[in-house]
């Protein structure tokens, strides 16, 4: 096993190499440009046997894989904010499909160029599971363990990678690089389902999707398949440490110093980072605030919230994005999900949005967060449920 | 409310008629809901528009499912048992068809009335377009709305000229229909084409498109292959030990594309039994 | 360039499924039924929204409309990445998904130089929606965006020469041909088949709902349009070398054309004059360029 320290689209860049990619294509569009670059220079030199396609904007790169992915093929696309937009409508080809594509998005708001996440949270109806990740080494190990569940035949649906642009995707931690020997172990080379090839494909349907019966039924069938990404995940997330020697929580959350905590913070990405090291702070003032990262977003962690949620006095949700007009999107999520508990049995909860546009989030930003979650929970009155840090 | 079916084929104004029923109705103070059936309507197929009629406006948003009344526009939908599905019982179907309701041989428990629009529709307006031409026969035996009523509305969709000779039609189909009388058969004959022919893919039997028929001479026949070439459903084959085409007729649509490239005038369309 | 063959020599073996849920007299269905008989069963057929016309036995993909550039690559690639370059890409669309809403995306695989074969069913406008005017609807032409009335005379544009747009990015091949001339379409097909790199065949397809005739006359149409030269049967190689496949020693006149199709039928005498001359100098040009036996770009 090696290391490198590299910024986080070098991470990603590695994965497809790890992952053996075999087709990616992509568009550059800050800040995830120079991950089109790693891949050109990677297919120059070439480092493994991958096609890249150069193309002419999102929208065909999104085409280009889905393509690909369809005759068998394992492929990457990444994007950012306004790329992911311009791509939206075959994205839900793409899903409505089942094919198995990663891609990467490289947070950008699509109010600005620096990271917020609207790109992907504005995406929630295309059909796809979305991630969401903290540093640069969960980047490389969760794009590998997206492969492993988007291409197990019982899910067969494409996976989202989020993680925040500039601060993350422009910033070098240590990376610990798997054995290329370990990883094809790991992950066995992808097939195509249902088959298309001439010689191969079901002649009675020749591949082609069949009308008629109940036309509810595809979505059905389509959200009941992304409910079933939570089981296969947390397996793959097993088996990931069994391997290579690390996790990340139970794969749909991952908490820090919960253990006793009375009150969490609740966040996504990079500032669930800055949030570790106020808890810490929190923690040794004697404040039992602890973290709930979620990592999973879609499909949301339901269950593990839930039990969290009896548990708790009080919850911080921070959302580093907001639709305009409706809200907060995991606080609303949240607030569905902990309905049902008994009055007694349910966390205060707060939301708050910070990071948007791009907006520096601090370590006191979560301390001031704490501090306002605790006097709630502790029976203090809401002077506001929404606050913009 | 009143819930009607209307049947024609795609490209001879069903919806057209349906929109005229509609409006007939609100000039009397009437609401009304004129659907055409989704789907991709293509030239020649059978297809089916629906209309509600009620005294308030129409809340339910849905296909008519169990009609009062069923419109047949066109003669050789006519003789389909499957116009006279679903119907309420007691209720009533209008054919365009120059049977007489005594001859028509749909079985089941309903009203039978017959006009033959087609011939009204070449003699006022030159062509077999019976829209109009039905609906001042089913102004007359359904009561549900005045003549003048109809006259109206046509003037709202054929200005001029055009809506003088369609009113002509309605006219003369006002006078000239006959019955309704209950149907003489009690039950339908088994056999069915499907009329609700259309949508994307591979159909089954496109039989129920023909107004035309292709028939060929193979005594004329010189084997240029011609008819099988141009043939855009694979209706014609070609025998090959033979070296001369036959018809698969369930492909064949009736377009009369065989006839016009055979040099030899060894196909020809022959209209379809009436 | 394409070897021309006989009638005797189109193959028997049909790849159409019939009847399917084409208008009476398509051209279009016409048009897939010989294009697929010449391209066999080795090959993954690609479709984005247009009319039916005729379902192939052959596996398909469907896509965005905007995307049928961009599928085909993904799927050439893709074939090539799993060691399956035997198959064909094969894509038949609209002139909606390859002259204005696709164009973009063809057009960045034509100057990629993508593995694919794109086959184009001509009928001049976006028909499966109701007959909308397209960049390929030609200048007069009624449809129901360019309808006649005071303020309209049809479409008021020509339009668009794709092939030689498409010449233009120096691809292995650029084809037109027409469903009345079935011995050269298949020659074309024939020919773009047993070569590598972007290639395109344009096929004329009257559509008798749209272009508003009686549906027996589709091939009649489609052949008064090649004999009048309003359509010319060419091919192009490389953007370079340049072959008329069919050369009559006087063309037709444009009337022969015009005349049968209710949607030029509000044309006055000057305008048909317009068209005729704008026909017979635009025949001039591909003349010379098969004189030359090239194109100038």
């Amino acid at each position: 096993m090696s290391y490198e320290v590299m910024v986080g689209n070098k991470a990603a860049a590695t994965a497809c190499k790890l992952a053996r990619v075999q087709v990616a294509s992509a568009f550059p569009i800050t800040p995830q440009t120079t991950i089109t670059q790693y891949l050109s220079e990677m297919h120059a030199n070439a480092e493994w046997d991958f096609d890249f396609v150069n193309v002419e904007g999102e929208l065909t790169s999104q085409v280009v894989v889905q393509g690909a992915s369809r005759v068998g093929a394992r492929t990457f696309t990444c994007t950012s904010g306004p790329g992911l937009l311009y791509m939206h409508h075959p994205m839900q080809t793409t899903g409505s499909g089942r094919l198995p594509v990663i891609m990467a998005v490289v947070h950008r708001s699509y109010k600005g160029m620096q990271p917020d996440h609207s790109d992907l949270m504005s995406q929630e109806w295309t059909g796809w599971s979305h991630w969401y990740v903290e540093h640069a080494q969960e980047i490389l190990d969760t794009l590998l363990m997206a492969y492993k569940v988007a291409e197990d035949p019982r899910i067969r649906i494409p996976i989202a990678v989020g993680y925040d642009g500039y601060v993350l995707s422009y910033t070098a931690e240590p990376v610990e690089i798997p054995d290329q020997d370990l990883v094809d172990e790991w992950l066995p080379p992808p097939k195509a389902i249902p088959e298309i090839l001439p010689d191969k494909v079901d002649p009675s349907t020749f591949g082609r999707g069949w009308g008629g019966g109940d036309p509810q039924m595809a979505w059905k069938i389509h959200h009941d398949v992304i409910l079933k990404i939570e089981e296969v995940h947390k397996e793959v997330m097993d088996s990931f440490e069994k391997t290579f020697g690390r996790r990340y929580g139970n794969a749909m959350i991952e908490t820090y110093k919960m253990e006793d905590a009375e009150v969490a913070i609740m966040a996504m990405g990079t500032i669930a980072g800055t949030c570790k090291a106020a808890v810490d702070r929190m923690q040794a003032n004697g404040k039992k605030v602890g973290l709930i990262k979620l990592r999973s977003y879609i499909p949301f962690p339901n269950k593990d919230l839930l039990e969290w949620g009896k548990k708790l006095d009080g919850i911080a949700v921070v959302d580093r994005s907001i639709c305009p007009g409706k809200g907060g999107p995991s606080f609303q999520k949240l607030r569905d999900t902990l309905f049902d508990l008994k009055d007694k049995e349910r966390p205060k909860m707060l939301q708050f949005h910070a990071g948007l546009g791009g907006k520096e989030v601090r370590v006191r930003d979560f301390e001031m967060i704490g501090d306002k979650i605790l006097k709630v929970a502790k029976g203090g009155k809401v002077e506001n449920l929404v606050t913009w840090v | 409310m009143i819930e009607i079916r209307l049947h024609g084929r795609g490209g001879q104004g069903a919806v057209t008629a349906s929109r005229i029923l509609a409006t007939a109705a609100y000039e009397e103070g009437q609401y009304s809901q004129a659907i055409p059936m989704y789907g991709t309507e293509r030239r020649g197929a059978p297809l089916t528009a629906f209309v509600r009629l009620d005294n308030q406006r129409v809340r339910e948003r849905m296909l008519v499912h169990n009609p009062d009344i069923s419109i047949v526009l066109d003669p050789l939908i006519a003789k389909q048992q499957a116009v006279v599905d679903d119907l309420k019982e007691g209720g009533l179907v209008l054919l365009n068809t120059a049977e007489s309701p005594e001859e028509v041989k749909l079985g089941g428990d309903f009203k039978v009335a017959t006009v033959d629009a087609t011939t009204i529709a070449l003699e006022t307006l030159g062509r077999p377009i019976t829209n109009t031409a039905i609906l001042g026969a089913f102004v007359k035996v359904t009561g549900a709305m005045k003549l003048e009523s109809i006259e109206k509305a046509i003037k709202k969709y054929f200005p001029g000229r055009l809506g003088d000779m369609n009113i002509a039609a309605v006219r003369r189909s006002y006078e000239e229909v006959k019955g309704p009388i209950q149907a003489v058969v009690k039950s339908g004959s088994q056999e069915k084409i499907d009329i609700n022919v259309g949508g994307y893919g591979v159909l089954k039997d496109v039989s129920s498109w023909r107004v035309f028929t292709p028939e060929i001479d193979v005594d004329k026949c010189i084997g240029c292959k011609n008819c099988w070439i141009f043939c855009p459903e694979t209706a014609i084959q070609w025998d090959e030990t033979k070296k001369k085409p036959y018809i698969e007729y369930r492909k064949c649509k009736g377009c009369g594309v065989c006839d016009n490239e055979c040099p030899v005038k060894a196909i020809e369309m022959v209209r379809v039994e009436v | 360039m394409s070897e021309r063959i006989t009638r005797v020599q189109i193959p028997m073996e049909e790849m159409g499924i019939t009847p399917g849920s084409a208008c009476q007299g398509c051209g279009a269905a016409l048009a897939a039924r010989l294009a697929f008989k010449a391209l066999g069963p080795n090959v993954i057929r690609h479709g984005i929204p247009c009319c039916p016309d005729t379902v192939t036995a052959t596996p398909q993909v469907g896509g965005v409309f905007e995307g049928g550039g961009a599928l085909l690559t993904g799927t050439s690639r893709g074939l090539k990445a799993i060691g399956r370059e035997d198959v064909l890409a094969v894509g038949f669309f609209g002139d909606g998904g390859t002259y204005d809403i696709g164009f973009q995306g063809l057009s960045a695989a034509a100057e990629r130089n993508e593995d694919i074969l794109v086959i184009t069913k001509d009928n001049e406008a976006y028909m499966n929606t109701g007959n909308q005017r397209s960049s390929s609807t030609p200048k007069y032409a009624i449809t129901s965006t360019n309808p006649v009335g005071p303020n309209s005379r049809g479409k008021g544009q020509p339009k668009k020469n794709i092939p030689f747009i498409f010449a233009a990015h120096y691809v292995p091949y650029v084809a037109t041909t027409s469903v009345a001339f079935p011995e050269d379409l298949i020659a074309k097909v024939n020919y773009a088949k047993g070569i590598k790199g972007f290639r395109i065949i344009i096929i004329q397809s009257p559509c008798p709902v749209g272009w508003r005739f009686e549906p027996e006359k589709t091939i009649e149409i489609a052949r008064a349009g090649v004999q009048s030269g309003i359509w010319p049967l060419y091919e192009i190689m490389d953007g370079k070398d340049f072959k008329l496949n069919y050369k009559p020693k006087e063309l037709k006149p444009i009337t022969e054309y015009l005349k049968p199709q209710a949607r030029f039928r509000h044309m006055t005498e000057a305008e048909i004059a317009e068209v005729q001359e704008d026909t017979t100098s635009k025949w001039q040009n591909v003349l010379k360029a098969d004189e030359m036996g090239r194109v100038v770009i």
